[in-house]
């Protein structure tokens, strides 16, 4: 306890919120945390700890009466939580990590406490990323456990109401873990000091670790809440860019996915396109993931394939996007279909399904660009004139393409469908001349874009 | 840790030999769809992404259409496929 208030004067007196965050971290080496445990015993640890801070800073830094209150409140909790981990890590009779979710959230109201009513100033914000950060581990710790024991049929302690609701059961510390978050994320929002010295600067931290925590819990929609009410408050924050670029590529991943989910590519693209550029070189995983949302907006919206290159160093992606890929290039419908439902379960599971989809569009507009490439040039009608491809083309042509690529046979009816959907989608130009059987594709660009 | 062992063993009560604290993290990250913390808070625009792609950042991305369309077999097939057509129409 004694080197824990030692940093803490230091902190204080350079007023360097990173290194106070320090002393409250769990993540420290079993020994360590049994020194920190043992240096007071239940019957002193509040005077001890109080007498500790009070000490720590003197002259024109002592801190003020309700402040030293407020951080000897966080310490003592913050060592009663550790009293409750160690036997945790141990696995001890009667240990749990609920008891240390319940210790933990104990540790982030006394923070809370202290920024609402004791003075705490904004600089010592990394505080809340820590104490938040592991109240959220520790809730999924918590969760894991009781699922682990209710499977293995060990219901002691449960209670069994009307109401009873398998699903909210199984996150229950999660659940609880976001609303202490989002009362974090109020406590940043609303901070009115002037912006240099306010608790706004904790927002996208905060806000990211409640990304995290609703699409675990499934609730995507939630986190538009958030980002409403963060588009409400936009005028008073400090610009995106003055955050550091961690939270930055975290916050505009989790933007981007959400507009995904929504099928709204365009606006996807860009924020996943603005993580990518700015994610760190060597977050293999992080970019990764930016890329298994980002290759399939490409494919909507341009219409672009990731090259090798791009997923060279990524074996997963890989396996998950190139068959398909392939399929699209060529045009080879059936194995489109085949391919897709080979990575159905992966692709359900990162919710790209629906997405990857519509790729097909794309590997039907290809094969009919290769019929309209194979119907060659018209004889120009002017002697030396430029070369114009056959516009006229045949549905018959359409439909032993489409037969081939997909493996059945289609009724014309449904070719022509088919044909319409294209140009309805201005994958393709050009207009259905039914009575006499044949498309007419425009003169200059009948499949845009595609350099035909 | 109990995560870790087997469901009927969670609920054992014989204390486990100790274990790192570091350990604990894996167990939750195995979680593959979630964004890592990065290891550093923030980071030089020439350790960003986009830097190091300055000058292969367009062959990234390519065209989702082939027009090298003599090699393969499907293209081959849907050759003679146009063919059979066109000879039908003429007959």
């Amino acid at each position: 306890m004694d080197s824990l208030i030692r940093t803490f004067s230091n902190a204080q007196s350079s007023r360097d919120g990173y290194q106070l965050a320090q002393t409250l971290s769990p993540d420290l080496p079993q020994q360590q945390l049994q020194a920190i445990w043992k240096s007071c015993g239940h019957h002193d640890a509040q005077n001890v700890i109080k007498r500790g801070i009070q000490n720590s800073t003197s002259g024109f830094e002592k801190l003020p009466k309700d402040e030293v209150q407020g951080w000897s409140d966080v310490y003592l909790a913050y060592w009663k939580a550790i009293g409750e981990l160690l036997p945790a890590l141990n696995q001890a009779p009667q240990s749990s990590w609920t008891k240390v979710y319940d210790a933990w959230k104990e540790l982030l109201s006394a923070l809370y406490r202290g920024y609402i009513g004791q003075g705490f100033e904004a600089w010592s914000i990394p505080c809340l990323y820590v104490v938040a950060k592991n109240l959220r581990f520790f809730a999924l710790k918590a969760d894991e456990e009781r699922n682990n024991n209710v499977a293995a049929g060990d219901t002691s302690g449960q209670i069994f109401q009307d109401d009873f609701d398998p699903e909210s059961e199984q996150n229950q510390k999660l659940e609880d873990c976001a609303r202490q978050l989002n009362r974090i994320f109020t406590l940043c929002l609303n901070d009115r000091a002037p912006l240099e010295e306010s608790r706004k600067w904790g927002i996208y931290y905060i806000i990211n670790l409640l990304f995290k925590t609703y699409f675990k819990l499934n609730s995507a929609s939630l986190s538009k809440n958030i980002l409403k009410t963060l588009s409400a408050y936009r005028g008073d924050m400090p610009p995106l860019s003055a955050f550091p670029k961690s939270q930055q590529v975290t916050f505009k991943y989790y933007e981007g996915v959400l507009c995904f989910l929504e099928e709204n590519y365009f606006q996807a693209e860009e924020h996943l396109t603005q993580a990518w550029s700015l994610c760190h070189k060597d977050a293999m995983k992080n970019k990764e993931l930016i890329l298994t949302y980002l290759v399939p907006c490409h494919l909507l919206t341009t219409h672009t394939l990731p090259s090798q290159k791009l997923l060279e160093p990524y074996p997963r992606l890989q396996k998950l996007f190139l068959p398909l890929s392939n399929c699209i290039k060529k045009g080879e419908l059936h194995a489109f279909d085949l391919a897709l439902q080979q990575g159905e379960d992966e692709f359900v599971k990162r919710r790209i399904y629906l997405t990857l989809e519509r790729g097909r569009d794309i590997a039907l507009r290809n094969l009919l660009r290769k019929v309209f490439i194979a119907g060659g040039f018209e004889e120009s009608k002017v002697e030396g004139g430029p070369r114009v491809r056959r516009t006229r083309i045949p549905v018959a042509e359409f439909a032993a393409a489409i037969s081939l690529g997909s493996k059945q046979m289609l009724e014309t009816d449904e070719i022509e469908c088919l044909m319409a959907n294209m140009i309805y989608k201005n994958l393709m130009k050009g207009y259905i001349a039914r009575e006499r059987g044949f498309v007419v594709l425009s003169k200059s660009g009948a499949f845009p874009g595609t350099g035909v | 840790m109990a995560s870790t062992q087997p469901k009927n063993d969670a609920k054992s009560t014989e204390p486990k030999p100790e274990q790192p604290v570091t350990e604990k993290k894996t167990a939750v990250l195995e979680e593959d769809d979630e964004f890592e913390d990065f290891p550093v808070d923030d980071w030089e625009a020439e350790d960003t992404e986009a830097a190091k792609g300055n000058n292969e950042a367009k062959h990234l991305w390519e065209e989702s259409w082939d027009d090298d369309d003599t090699s393969d077999d499907f293209s081959a097939q849907l050759k003679e496929e146009l063919k059979k057509v066109e000879a039908a129409k003429k007959r």
